[in-house]
């Protein structure tokens, strides 16, 4: 950028301030458009702020910077045994964190033998792929139910009301649209670098493991992102298939704040959002560096 | 280092396309064979086999004695230069050149001699942490280069390796390459399109066409004896005028005769090529190189009237293109290749009838376009093609 706009400066002679009446007409809509943009982002976010430090009991009332912070709401949240927040959190991070690196390391391995291999059934497989994508995961549910209620007639512990359970049921369900997505990224990579590895020595393992996840960091940071970010949000799947409290994920148990009818409590449930938004926050500017990355290195070639 | 040897390897594709047909060729430990042709030859496919990226429909392809047919290409132990040179581009210049080695767990200090001994033959040596992106076209081809030469294949296997190189580069890289295969005398085998690349480089040049192999011969050889006419008019730059000629022989001597002139052939033409004889009274294709036709007359040439239809001073020489009345040799007979690369359209700017052809003249030979002119053509160095067969008659 900089190097473009010093050739500018050098080649166009420089031109006169504009006016304010230019500027009103030329760039004033852009910064509308950025603030509103801003606005849009921040003013939820702001809200959430807002009743998490408030002591009152409502979210309608009062302003919007609470005159009287406190962390009144943040105690409720990790001292109610029935609700064991902290417990959630763990869960919640766990699953996150173990789904959203086997969804990459999965999706991966079915997208480089769909993006490397011929094999029979290849085509008829990555449609079959798609094809699933099409119907939302809900439809599925009361399969994916009465599945894991016969698991947990064998397996206790894979079945209902267990984690693990939840844990694969989200893996199959990402599955297909993140290894299409992967093997799109893969199908850039120039096959000449694979054989280039075989030549010179190299496994199908050690290529794949070497050579084409390194190179593929940027998409697979997306997708481990993505995953990571449903699975915290994920709620209708944990809510039937979990029961027992101590189980629960974040999502399920914050909305026993605001479900119960006559105790919605609004201010435990902004703090625990607020809680949770944490380590999505931070994982995106980590991987901030490589989502960008990808973007600009699909468009150029090699 | 190795001798390669194809038995009538075959390569047939999923969708029935024939892509090499019944290839035979012997390399010579420590030699350098180009193998030639026009796009879709086959060559690439046939190099693509040796090194194990293509099953082999049928025949054996053997290395240093063994058979490799159903080995994969990591345990072959060759090396392969690609076109796009396929470097890691998350590598830095020495992880790439060691690459092979560190995949074969040799031991850390083996691996950094070996790279900086080949940096060094390579001038790479400033460059080692770098990475590809930061690198030149000319100076990623040298790595793809320390890549092959640092692993101590038996054999070396180069796709079009210049062909992303801007003209001054290619000559300068061709050089270097055949210096290096000179130096470290590894069996090498090198495709191009590029005729030029093939005279230039190789020990020996195999030409392909639609998968079948046309002739193998030392570059001097293949340009003064070419088998057939497709190797004849592929092979040298500018290409070979070719034409059809009725031969006519008498007591009185013989001749050809095209589009209404003759050219009177001496004793010696005949005596040398006893194949002629046959085909007398019939028709002859007749091919003559450039530098075989003269502005001046002199004892032994012909004269052969033409219009000059291209005019190109080189500085050294002076290209002539002309036209003559006569049959042209069929495109498809010469394959696509002729027409489609580089210098080979000189020939064919002028598409209306008759025969096109070009001279190369001394510098300051003055000639305009649209000018009648008189060529002399060197009769001893004509070279006469079957007209059924497309083989040389000699």
């Amino acid at each position: 950028m900089t190097t473009s706009h010093a050739a500018a400066d050098a080649s166009v002679p420089r031109r006169r301030p504009m006016t304010f009446a230019e500027w009103l007409r030329t760039r004033a809509w852009r910064h509308a458009v950025a603030w509103v943009a801003v606005a849009l982002a921040l003013l939820p976010v702001l809200w959430v702020m807002s009743a998490a430090f408030t002591s009152k009991p409502s979210i309608t009332s009062g302003s919007i910077i609470p005159r009287d912070a406190t962390l009144e709401n943040f105690r409720i949240l990790v001292s109610n045994p029935d609700q064991p927040y902290l417990r959630w959190y763990l869960n919640t991070m766990v699953l996150a964190i173990v789904v959203a690196v086997v969804t990459v390391l999965i999706a991966a391995g079915a997208a480089y033998a769909f993006s490397r291999f011929r094999f029979k059934g290849r085509k008829v497989g990555l449609m079959f792929l798609l094809l699933v994508q099409m119907f939302p995961q809900f439809l599925s549910l009361v399969a994916i139910y009465l599945i894991l209620a016969q698991v947990s007639d064998v397996f206790a512990g894979m079945g209902l009301d267990s984690l693990f359970g939840l844990g694969l049921v989200y893996l199959g369900g990402a599955m297909g649209i993140n290894a299409w997505l992967i093997k799109g990224f893969f199908d850039t990579i120039p096959i000449e670098i694979d054989e280039s590895a075989k030549v010179d020595g190299a496994t199908h393992g050690q290529i794949f493991w070497g050579i084409i996840l390194p190179l593929a960091a940027p998409v697979l940071a997306v997708v481990g992102l993505l995953s990571f970010i449903g699975t915290i949000n994920e709620f209708l799947m944990a809510s039937v298939l979990l029961e027992s409290p101590e189980r629960l994920t974040l999502a399920v148990g914050l909305q026993q704040f605001i479900g119960n009818r006559y105790s919605e409590n609004w201010g435990p449930f902004a703090a625990g959002a607020l809680l949770a938004a944490i380590p999505v926050v931070i994982l995106f500017l980590v991987l901030q560096r490589f989502i960008v990355g990808g973007l600009t290195q699909g468009s150029v070639k090699g | 280092m190795a001798e390669l040897v194809l038995t009538d390897v075959d390569k047939v594709y999923d969708n029935g396309f024939h892509a090499v047909k019944d290839l035979s060729l012997d390399v010579a430990d420590g030699e350098f064979l180009v193998l030639v042709g026009p796009s879709g030859c086959g060559k690439t496919t046939a190099l693509r086999m040796v090194a194990g990226l293509e099953d082999i429909t049928d025949g054996t392809i053997a290395i240093g004695g063994t058979v490799v047919n159903d080995l994969p290409s990591r345990k072959r132990n060759i090396a392969m230069v690609f076109q796009s040179y396929a470097l890691y581009p998350h590598m830095t210049v020495a992880e790439n050149i060691g690459f092979g080695l560190a995949i074969r767990k040799d031991a850390r200090a083996d691996i950094q001699a070996k790279v900086e001994q080949a940096a060094r033959l390579l001038d790479l040596t400033p460059l080692l942490d770098r990475r590809p992106k930061q690198l030149s076209g000319g100076q990623r081809q040298r790595v793809a280069m320390g890549r092959a030469i640092v692993r101590d294949a038996q054999l070396f296997l180069m796709d079009e390796p210049l062909s992303n190189l801007d003209a001054k580069l290619r000559v300068q890289m061709r050089a270097e390459i055949a210096g290096l295969q000179q130096q470290l005398g590894i069996t090498t085998v090198y495709v191009t399109h590029d005729q030029v690349e093939a005279m230039t480089m190789g020990h020996r040049v195999a030409v392909m066409r639609l998968g079948e192999l046309q002739q193998v011969a030392p570059p001097q050889e293949l340009y003064d004896y070419p088998d057939n006419v497709f190797v004849a008019g592929f092979i040298g730059t500018p290409p070979m005028t070719l034409f059809h000629a009725q031969l006519d022989a008498s007591s009185a001597g013989a001749r050809i005769v095209v589009g209404g002139q003759a050219l009177e052939l001496p004793e010696q033409v005949l005596q040398s090529r006893p194949a002629l004889h046959g085909a007398a009274g019939r028709e002859v294709i007749v091919g003559m190189r450039s530098e075989d036709l003269y502005p001046q007359q002199e004892p032994g040439r012909q004269s052969l009237a033409v219009t000059v239809t291209l005019f190109e001073a080189l500085g050294s020489s002076i290209q002539v293109g002309f036209r003559f009345d006569g049959k042209p040799v069929d495109e498809a007979r010469l394959g696509s290749g002729v027409a489609s690369e580089d210098d080979h359209g000189l020939a064919r700017l002028s598409h209306a009838g008759g025969v096109n052809g070009v001279a190369t003249f001394p510098p300051r030979s003055t000639v305009r376009i649209g000018e009648q002119i008189t060529v002399w053509v060197d009769t001893e160095r004509l070279h006469f093609f079957d007209v059924e067969t497309g083989l040389a008659l000699r």
